[in-house]
């Protein structure tokens, strides 16, 4: 859909900028209730990164991304890009560019002359203007569609015209606000695609922020999870789905089942032996949870497998009996009753006759390098 | 507005480096030094300014008077004196029952015009809001034609000797000059009445009138408690009616009035219209803050439904009725305005004339013609403009103190026109001097610039902005504010995006602000008669002394001329505005793609 080569000749030779945020606290309310909406954010975004900032709503995020835009301004901290600081630039005259939620076209232009506002307000020439904002269409592919007025677009269409029109101002820095979250589930997923080739291929450093997971997982280079206007971890998508820092991650990013642990020892560099489900095993740990008093052991749905069990046993240990199985077609889902409580466990491409029914007695086993020991909170 | 250090020192100290640590707990709170858009502050710095010179200079200067010797003893009168209590006594009376009839009748036609259904809707509502562009003297003048002493309804048709003077006149003429007002915002709250509540109560078993008590009446309290505080201002604030009909029911406007244009007793004048100030200010405040608050109305996006209007004989036969003679009664009265201008004296010697519109037309009548239009006309862009400016200021670019500058544009309005009227007159009748140097000319009386023309100008911004600043609110409110932050991000400074995005986006509010803008100059008079000049005339103004001249011909030819000048150039502004290019993106293509 996007034409690659036009958004290359487009972005010629800008230079992605590099970002830092340090120490940035956002305070809203006067004397009397005070919130902290961003508390302490420390973060460097190298040039070329796609960043996303990722939580639940009211954690911090979008308001960190407003601060990057100059929209609100920072009770404390400092916002450096490329080295000079950000906070005494007012908005408009910050070398980046916005992708808002509820696209923000200027209903009372056409597609090319909102491609075409910000070039207009840098005084260039209009041959230059013309060419520039061909490229940025055609980039775009809405080369068809550059006479018409926002309001006969579809909603993937006007997407497409508010990229081009920040893309078109060659920032060093693309801020994205939840994009897609106006767009249905099939054109989503594609856009998300479509925007992560052209970010790599142009090289823009970019921030994103979503709520949504899986759209943090498809595009990011790293997530920034956030909670309580803090970050509880920035690691690559892998490494936060595989080693979250906390329970909390764990928990946001993907499905997980906790079991009740007991921590045996520490067996060298981010090992533990256990004591989970009345057996002792070996897991992967994080640093706190080697010294931590109370742990948990997380281990993903997906890493769990069942093997029919002999009818009327104790539920005990790995030993327990299925209370709900809801087939999917490409997964089956269960929910297991077990001495520790309740536990989620996925089977993907089931053979059909083999799926167990409500009631039935299993026996449950899980890898235990993809387990992984966190602190409980 | 600029957030600066707050902690002593913390302006301009360095901020922790990035990756160097720092204790959460032990951080003392700095306050980083922020620089917004400059051309924003800029902006604000300059309406502020203005609102200052147009409102705030003058209100001052009025309440420095009437706290000060002369006016501290009048102030003191009003509670002392019975002849000043009488008159406060009166207002107050005459400001409950305008608001009490003004809000039924208002009622009235909203409901109609929004809940039955019948034919001629459509003119019903424009003859509803002939008031409102109606100069002041029009509706007192044909009322005392027509139900005077010697009324051609009163005693010719019914041989009634009524004594229109007092209140029963003011009664009557202010309540149709003023319902309008109440049956706008009636309008508007019943239109926006989501219509499945009434769907529901009639899915539970509710009958058509049980639904009009229990759901439609209570729902529209906020509405008759915001319109009757707003007639109630309107009344008490009112000049022009009561020097004409007033007879010896004394107001606090009237007497203000005389206090300074025949007593030539200033202080007490400001004595006199800081007691209407209070109340006027105090209700403006109530209901702007508080009733509108208490509004039950849902904007939640469109209705679900659509109400269904009544058909039935005895939900409208009788409310018609009512209705229609009310609107015969308005059209009685305008058609004596237009007819009264083309007989000799109406009801007297109804020989037909052309000798009034002669008179306009030549020597003095014409040069008030021609001043005023130039001057609500100059007047027109600065406030249709200013009110934008303000409006988009409070509603998208200003976080705190917004507040207070939406009350500095809303003064204006909310000050009753005697307070501006003798403010003006005491603040600019004098050269601004500072230490020896001149800094601003005497703008208002005989001897000023321009023959006082700037501080008309200015009376007609001050009165006429507020309207425009209210519709600006209402019209950016309903526009993502995302739309501003785009702008910005793509580089543009705050006044680049307000003429770039802001103004052609709420074109419909800009040409209302300026239409009312236009129309308000042109029928203002209490602030208008403090200061109008001989070298500068209004038509207002001279239609109060044609009235007290007895030349009602003459009174009537000024308003009827005054009308047509209003439609006019409300209607050539229509035309312009939409003529204008760029109202609409070009279409290329008319097919909506999927």
């Amino acid at each position: 859909m996007t034409d690659l080569a036009a958004a290359e000749e487009l972005a010629g030779t800008t230079a992605a900028g590099r970002l830092a945020l340090a120490d940035v606290t956002k305070v809203f309310g006067s004397n009397g209730e005070q919130v902290r909406a961003v508390d302490g954010v420390d973060l460097t975004i190298e040039p070329g990164e796609f960043v996303t900032l990722l939580g639940p709503s009211g954690c911090g995020k979008t308001t960190t991304l407003r601060m990057i835009a100059g929209f609100e301004s920072p009770s404390s901290g400092r916002i450096v890009l490329d080295g000079s600081d950000m906070i005494s630039v007012p908005p408009n005259r910050r070398p980046m560019a916005m992708v808002f939620q509820s696209y923000a076209l200027f209903p009372h232009l056409t597609v090319r002359q909102n491609v075409a506002y910000g070039l207009n307000l840098r005084k260039l020439p209009a041959a230059q203007i013309e060419e520039e904002v061909s490229l940025a269409l055609t980039s775009m592919n809405l080369l068809k569609l550059a006479d018409r007025a926002p309001n006969q677009l579809s909603g993937g269409q006007q997407q497409r015209v508010a990229l081009a029109r920040a893309m078109v101002m060659k920032p060093k820095v693309l801020l994205f606000d939840e994009p897609l979250s106006n767009l249905d589930a099939k054109l989503r997923e594609q856009m998300r695609l479509e925007i992560r080739r052209l970010q790599r291929r142009l090289g823009i450093t970019s921030v994103y922020v979503t709520h949504d997971q899986s759209e943090a997982m498809a595009m990011s280079d790293r997530i920034i999870v956030m909670n309580g206007g803090r970050i509880e971890q920035a690691a690559p998508p892998d490494e936060i789905y595989r080693r979250p820092a906390s329970v909390f991650v764990a928990d946001f990013i993907g499905r997980a089942n906790f079991l009740p642990a007991t921590r045996v020892e520490s067996t060298g560099a981010g090992t533990a032996r256990v004591q989970v489900l009345g057996e002792t095993v070996e897991v992967p740990a994080h640093p706190d949870a080697l010294t931590a008093d109370d742990v948990v052991l997380m281990v993903r749905p997906e890493s769990i497998t069942l093997t029919a069990a002999p009818a009327g046993g104790e539920i005990r240990g790995r030993h327990g009996k299925v209370v709900a199985a809801v087939f999917y077609g490409e997964h089956v889902e269960y929910e297991l009753e077990t001495e520790t409580g309740n536990i989620l466990v996925v089977a993907s491409d089931p053979d059909v006759d083999a799926i167990f029914a409500e009631g039935a007695d299993v026996s449950l086993q899980f890898a235990s390098d993809r387990a992984w020991l966190l602190r409980q909170p | 507005m600029a957030v600066t250090g707050l902690a002593p020192g913390a302006a301009g100290a360095a901020p922790p480096a990035a990756g160097a640590p720092t204790g959460r707990r032990g951080r003392v709170p700095v306050r980083t030094v922020v620089r917004q858009d400059p051309v924003t502050l800029a902006l604000v710095v300059v309406v502020v300014a203005i609102l200052v010179v147009l409102v705030v200079l003058p209100l001052a200067t009025v309440l420095v008077r009437a706290v000060s010797g002369a006016g501290a003893e009048v102030l003191i009168s009003m509670v002392t004196s019975a002849v000043n209590r009488k008159i406060i006594l009166n207002t107050v009376i005459l400001g409950v029952v305008v608001g009490l009839t003004g809000t039924v009748v208002g009622f009235l036609f909203a409901y109609a015009q929004a809940r039955l259904k019948f034919r001629g809707k459509r003119l019903l509502h424009v003859i509803a809001l002939i008031p409102i562009v109606s100069p002041p003297f029009a509706v007192a003048t044909a009322s005392i034609t027509l139900f005077g002493r010697n009324g051609i309804i009163s005693n010719q048709l019914l041989g009634q000797p009524w004594n229109i003077y007092g209140l029963p006149g003011l009664w009557l003429v202010l309540s149709i000059s003023f319902f309008p007002v109440a049956y706008m915002n009636l309008l508007g709250m019943l239109r926006s009445l989501d219509p499945s509540m009434d769907e529901a109560a009639q899915s539970l078993g509710a009958s058509k009138w049980h639904i009009f008590r229990t759901v439609t009446l209570p729902m529209l309290i906020p509405g008759f408690a915001s319109s009757f505080l707003l007639l109630f201002v309107e009344a008490i604030a009112d000049l022009a009616n009561p020097l004409v009909l007033g007879g010896d029911f004394t107001v606090l406007a009237s007497r203000a009035y005389i206090a300074v244009t025949g007593e030539y007793n200033v202080p007490a004048g400001s004595a006199y219209s800081l007691v209407l100030l209070l109340p006027a200010v105090t209700v403006f405040l109530v209901q702007r803050y508080w009733v509108a608050q208490r509004s039950t109305v849902s904007v939640t996006g469109k209705p679900s439904g659509r109400v269904e209007l009544l058909r039935g004989f005895w939900g409208r036969v009788p409310l018609l009725t009512v209705v229609g003679l009310i609107t015969a009664l308005i059209l009685t009265i305008y058609g004596t305005v237009v007819v009264g201008g083309f007989v000799q004296l109406l009801g007297v010697n109804n020989t037909p004339t052309l000798a009034h519109y002669q008179y306009l037309l030549s020597g003095i009548g014409n040069d008030a013609i021609i001043d005023t239009t130039l001057l609500a006309l100059a007047a027109m862009p600065i406030a249709g403009v200013l009110g934008m400016l303000v409006a988009w200021l409070v509603v998208q670019r200003l976080r705190r103190g917004r507040g207070l500058l939406d009350f500095l544009g809303m003064l204006g309005l909310a000050v009753p026109g005697t307070v501006i009227g003798i403010g003006y007159a005491i603040t600019f009748n004098t050269p601004l001097e500072i230490g020896g140097v001149r800094l601003m000319p005497a703008l208002a009386g005989g001897g000023a610039v321009f023959g006082g023309a700037i501080a008309i100008v200015m009376v007609f911004v001050a009165r006429s902005m507020p309207a425009g600043q209210r519709s600006g609110v209402a019209a950016l409110q309903q526009i993502d504010p995302a739309i501003d932050e785009a702008s910005t991000s793509l580089g543009a400074s705050g006044l680049e995006t307000f003429r770039r995005v802001t103004l052609p986006l709420i074109r419909p509010a800009f040409l209302a602000g300026l239409t009312y803008a236009f129309a308000r100059s042109m029928t203002t008079v209490s602030p208008i008669i403090f200061i109008t000049t001989p070298h500068t005339r209004i038509m207002t103004s001279q239609i109060l002394s044609e009235v007290d001249a007895g030349r009602f011909g003459n009174a009537f030819a000024f308003c009827t001329m005054l009308i047509v000048i209003v439609l006019v150039v409300m209607g050539l502004l229509n035309l312009l505005i939409r003529l204008l290019p760029g109202a609409t993106p070009a279409m290329a293509t008319k097919e909506i793609s999927a």
